[in-house]
């Protein structure tokens, strides 16, 4: 099955430019409606306002961290099955081992590249 | 234990049973051995006392010495904002540098192509200014050598400082801010980006998942 391009996709990190590389990469993907939030609880909020097709989500964030986003998405009836895919510079075992237990359907390491989010991204579709 | 003192306080005692008339001349001569022995034991006292108290002395004297070393007021109205300058022009300057090459880039990715020599000319005037924008690895290098630097002026003081006071570590946090701080990086797992060589890398974390 094809991702469809036209999907949704929320970007949070508190980081501008972080924002605006992934905006870029998503963009070279095919990804047109890109929205992006500073942290979890304006991406929680953007969640319960629209409908996403993926989340691409930092971990070290202010007030609410990406783990929190994470745990909150996946015991909301509303908002559980929405795919997510952390990004971050957290690369402890403890991490990726807390972000599987929490449901992450993937996990990216920072410094990333193109080829990697893009290969995320059709593991986490089943391409 | 049988010391010169004792001798003498039991040689006018045994001189003073032994007699059937006993004089005021031995009644003295007992009270001044008596009186000699215990002026022995409360100089004996007071030397100890004074050595003591000229110890404390000689810590305090020390410890304000090591506490005038350690330039506090130097270090937090220059070193210690200085270093936090520096690190926020850092900040601001790469972020700078960091716009200004993405803002090259997606002009070269948007620009039109149907025209070889303008879409030339374009890529070459937006790759000058990608090599401009990186000349900020310069000045920030420098930047965060004075940071360094200032670490390093802190961790001598404040090393040197604790070895003269014998200070112990104590993990407790050293107010509520920072208790609060500690808990949630716990909570949270915030442990920051590894150094070279620590972390999982990504196929590690792929089969990780995968497991």
């Amino acid at each position: 099955m094809a991702i469809d391009l036209s999907m949704p996709v929320l970007v949070v990190d508190d980081y501008k430019t972080m924002i605006r590389i992934i905006r870029n990469l998503l963009k070279q993907l095919g990804f047109s409606d890109v929205d992006d939030a500073a942290d979890g609880t304006e991406a929680l909020g953007k969640m319960r306002q629209k409908s996403y097709g993926l989340i691409i989500s930092d971990w070290n964030m202010e007030p609410m961290t990406g783990y929190e986003l994470l745990k909150e998405v996946r015991t909301d009836d509303g908002l559980a099955r929405t795919p997510f895919i952390m990004v971050t510079a957290e690369s402890k075992t403890e991490n990726v081992i807390a972000a599987k237990k929490a449901g992450v359907n993937n996990y990216i390491v920072k410094p990333f590249n193109a080829a990697t989010l893009k290969s995320k991204i059709d593991t986490v579709f089943g391409e | 234990m049988s010391s010169p003192v004792h001798s003498e306080i039991r040689e006018a005692a045994d001189s003073l049973t032994s007699k059937d008339d006993i004089s005021l001349v031995d009644i003295l001569s007992l009270a001044e051995a008596s009186i000699h022995s215990m002026k022995t034991f409360i100089d004996s006292l007071d030397s100890k006392v004074y050595e003591e108290f000229r110890g404390i002395a000689e810590y305090i004297q020390n410890t304000k010495l090591e506490i005038g070393n350690l330039q506090a007021n130097d270090l937090t109205s220059n070193h210690i904002p200085g270093a936090g300058d520096e690190l926020n022009l850092v900040v601001s300057s790469t972020e700078e540098a960091t716009t200004k090459i993405m803002e090259c880039a997606e002009s070269v990715l948007d620009a039109d192509s149907s025209d070889p020599k303008a879409y030339k000319e374009l890529v070459e005037a937006r790759m000058m200014d990608i090599f401009e924008a990186c000349s900020f690895q310069d000045l920030t290098g420098q930047r965060i050598s004075k940071v360094v630097e200032t670490l390093e002026h802190i961790e001598t003081r404040v090393g040197r400082f604790a070895a003269a006071i014998g200070a112990g570590d104590n993990d407790a946090p050293a107010n509520e801010k920072e208790a609060k701080r500690k808990k949630r990086k716990k909570d949270q797992i915030l442990n920051g980006p590894a150094k070279d060589g620590e972390g999982v890398s990504q196929d590690d974390i792929d089969a990780l998942l995968n497991s």
